[in-house]
């Protein structure tokens, strides 16, 4: 009897979750206040990293900004500084995990408690995968994937003590669906859509409703991150990189509105759904009309020449 | 833009067919194609599932070559399929051959072991070196080594995280690196991830698991775009997601108790065999049981 009872009882809460899911895309959502919040961001230095911390630093909340690139960093605190909030920037390497747990226990003696926590950093190797060499396999799985379990180990005890955070991750549309020749990049990325999705299920179970978590999925962002992909060219005028301003400021909407997803754009919910739906075939045929199974030849390429020129210079 | 159009309802017409051939499949079962005399690489043979491909794969002839941490439940796993070799040995009647074997090829398949930490990047190039020279190209490679720490997330030693995201996920990379380029010289190959349904959805309390099985997924789907858009006809790749196996692997994990009996924990055996025909019948991919379709559907 409690079987079936709970049964309808799931059934009412599918279909209001569905309604109010519908009726949020249409109508504003009340967007929180993070006014005095303390938050975290990764890869700050970086172009959408530091376009989160202006945005954030907007919102009034305070930030740590974490990034390998010391010279970048500064100048994103400096830029954040100017928007009249604290700022603490640090040197982290994310790959490492002693590095990340003892820059923690810095925060944590230098700044406070962080309650809004950004894993945004992210890299790519940018070669085919039996051309590429094996350290740069692994550290795209590190910081990609790998750093998530790491920064979430050091930030989400305290989270759980006060009842009180967020945490959000910045993965890509390339965690929800794949494509040729990004290996690395898929793997880290699907496993860091896994990562979030389970311990969100975890923090959904513990009853800890007072941490929030968000997962900001891009589509591909015109930040030179992947500079030369390009789809099929009679279609890019449909589908064309993101602006990053624009991605920064959906992704500030979702998290504020404490969103669980947000695909950008939301036309990558249908990739994301025709690979559930589709058979394999079906799949390939598409990608191909697309010219997505060629999309990242031309950024491979751009890598490869950087690189001999790199040698080159030297 | 005519150009574009035109090749639009190609697509339309490509995804319609797909539908219809899938579908014939389930009614009209494909041939399986045979593997006799081929080398099998299967990783994690030592216990579970891996000890069950092995053995699936020693009654179809295949010469298997065994990695797995553990010396000794390797070794056992190898005296299973020298018996089952030997058996296959028994002399034809007169009528023609037994048990559906097209023929008897003129050769005695063998079993080959390897102790292989696969979550170590060496380990697996030497050993793959040594698997080259002791028995040959490898035509089919089993990605099946797979742990889990079981511990929740917080409670959970750093160790043990690194190591289910390396065994699950890191190795896949370092065997196909290792086996991969041969296979696309010779334009003949296939590889099967054995992932999970945990890599299709996630649940609480394995955030290792589900995040090291999503990577795997992602990789063998990458690798594959990428395969097929190098039309190398003769590599396949086979993506196998099977829902909580009783192996030992995951003890105690249960659903609902009212649901149990519709979704119990798959019998190995089970298992392997719905993979083994996706695999002979060059199926990209297989969840089994086949309700696990519907909930990755649903996830959406």
């Amino acid at each position: 009897m409690i079987v079936i009872v709970d049964l309808l009882l799931m059934l009412i809460d599918l279909t209001y979750s569905i309604l109010s899911a519908i009726v949020q895309t249409v109508l504003r959502p009340r967007l929180k206040c993070i006014d005095g919040e303390l938050c975290l961001i990764t890869g700050s230095g970086g172009a959408l990293g530091r376009l989160f911390a202006l945005e954030f630093a907007k919102e009034g909340a305070h930030l740590v900004l974490w990034d390998c690139n010391e010279e970048a960093n500064e100048q994103t605190a400096k830029l954040a500084r100017e928007l009249g909030v604290k700022v603490h920037a640090y040197t982290v390497d994310l790959s490492k995990r002693m590095s990340i747990y003892e820059t923690a226990d810095r925060v944590r003696a230098e700044v406070g408690d962080v309650s809004i926590l950004v894993n945004n950093a992210g890299v790519v190797a940018g070669r085919r995968l039996l051309d590429c060499p094996d350290e740069l396999l692994e550290r795209t799985l590190l910081v990609n994937c790998h750093a998530l379990f790491w920064m979430t180990k050091a930030f989400l005890p305290q989270m759980k003590t006060t009842n009180h955070g967020h945490i959000v991750t910045v993965a890509s549309a390339l965690g929800l669906f794949s494509t040729a020749c990004v290996e690395d990049y898929c793997a880290s990325k699907f496993g860091a859509v896994g990562f979030h999705e389970s311990l969100t299920h975890e923090l959904l179970a513990e009853e800890n409703d007072g941490i929030k978590t968000t997962l900001v999925c891009p589509y591909i962002v015109d930040t030179g991150m992947f500079a030369g992909c390009e789809i099929r060219k009679e279609l890019r005028g449909l589908i064309p990189p993101l602006d990053p301003l624009y991605t920064v400021q959906q992704s500030m909407k979702a998290i504020l509105a404490e969103q669980q997803m947000i695909c950008i754009p939301r036309l990558m919910y249908i990739p994301f759904i025709t690979r559930a739906l589709l058979p394999w075939e079906a799949n390939v045929a598409t990608y191909r009309f697309m010219g997505g199974d060629k999309c990242m030849l031309p950024f491979i390429k751009n890598v490869e020449l950087k690189n001999v020129n790199g040698h080159v210079k030297s | 833009m005519m150009i574009l159009i035109a090749e639009f309802f190609v697509v339309i017409l490509k995804v319609l067919w797909a539908f219809v051939t899938a579908g014939c499949k389930w009614v009209v079962r494909p041939k399986e194609k045979s593997v006799a005399g081929q080398v099998c690489v299967i990783t994690g043979a030592g216990s579970g599932l891996g000890r069950l491909f092995a053995k699936e794969f020693a009654r179809r002839r295949a010469i298997l070559v065994l990695w797995d941490i553990n010396s000794q439940s390797n070794e056992e796993t190898a005296e299973m399929v020298r018996q089952i070799y030997h058996e296959l040995d028994t002399p034809i009647t007169k009528d023609g051959p037994v048990g559906g074997v097209e023929e008897v090829p003129p050769f005695q398949p063998q079993v080959y072991t390897y102790v292989c930490d696969v979550g170590k990047r060496e380990q697996v190039y030497a050993t793959a070196d040594k698997v080259r020279r002791d028995v040959g190209n490898v035509d089919i490679l089993i990605n099946n080594a797979g742990v889990v720490s079981g511990h929740h997330l917080l409670e959970c030693p750093d160790e043990l995280i690194e190591r289910t995201m390396v065994v699950n996920c890191h190795a896949h990379f370092w065997t196909t690196k290792a086996f991969l380029p041969k296979m696309l010289e010779l334009n003949h190959g296939h590889i099967v991830t054995v992932a999970s349904s945990l890599g299709l959805f996630s649940t609480a309390g394995v955030e290792d698991y589900c995040a090291s099985k999503f990577g795997a997924i992602g990789f063998h789907e990458s690798l594959s775009h990428e395969i097929k858009a190098s039309e190398k006809e003769g590599i396949n790749m086979t993506l196998v997601c099977p829902y909580l196996v009783a192996t030992g692997m995951f003890k105690g994990c249960r659903i609902r108790k009212e649901i149990e009996p519709f979704l119990p924990p798959l019998k190995p055996e089970f298992c392997v065999k719905q993979s083994m025909r996706a695999i002979l019948t060059d199926q990209p991919m297989i969840c089994t049981p086949r309700i696990v379709y519907m909930v990755n559907f649903m996830k959406r």
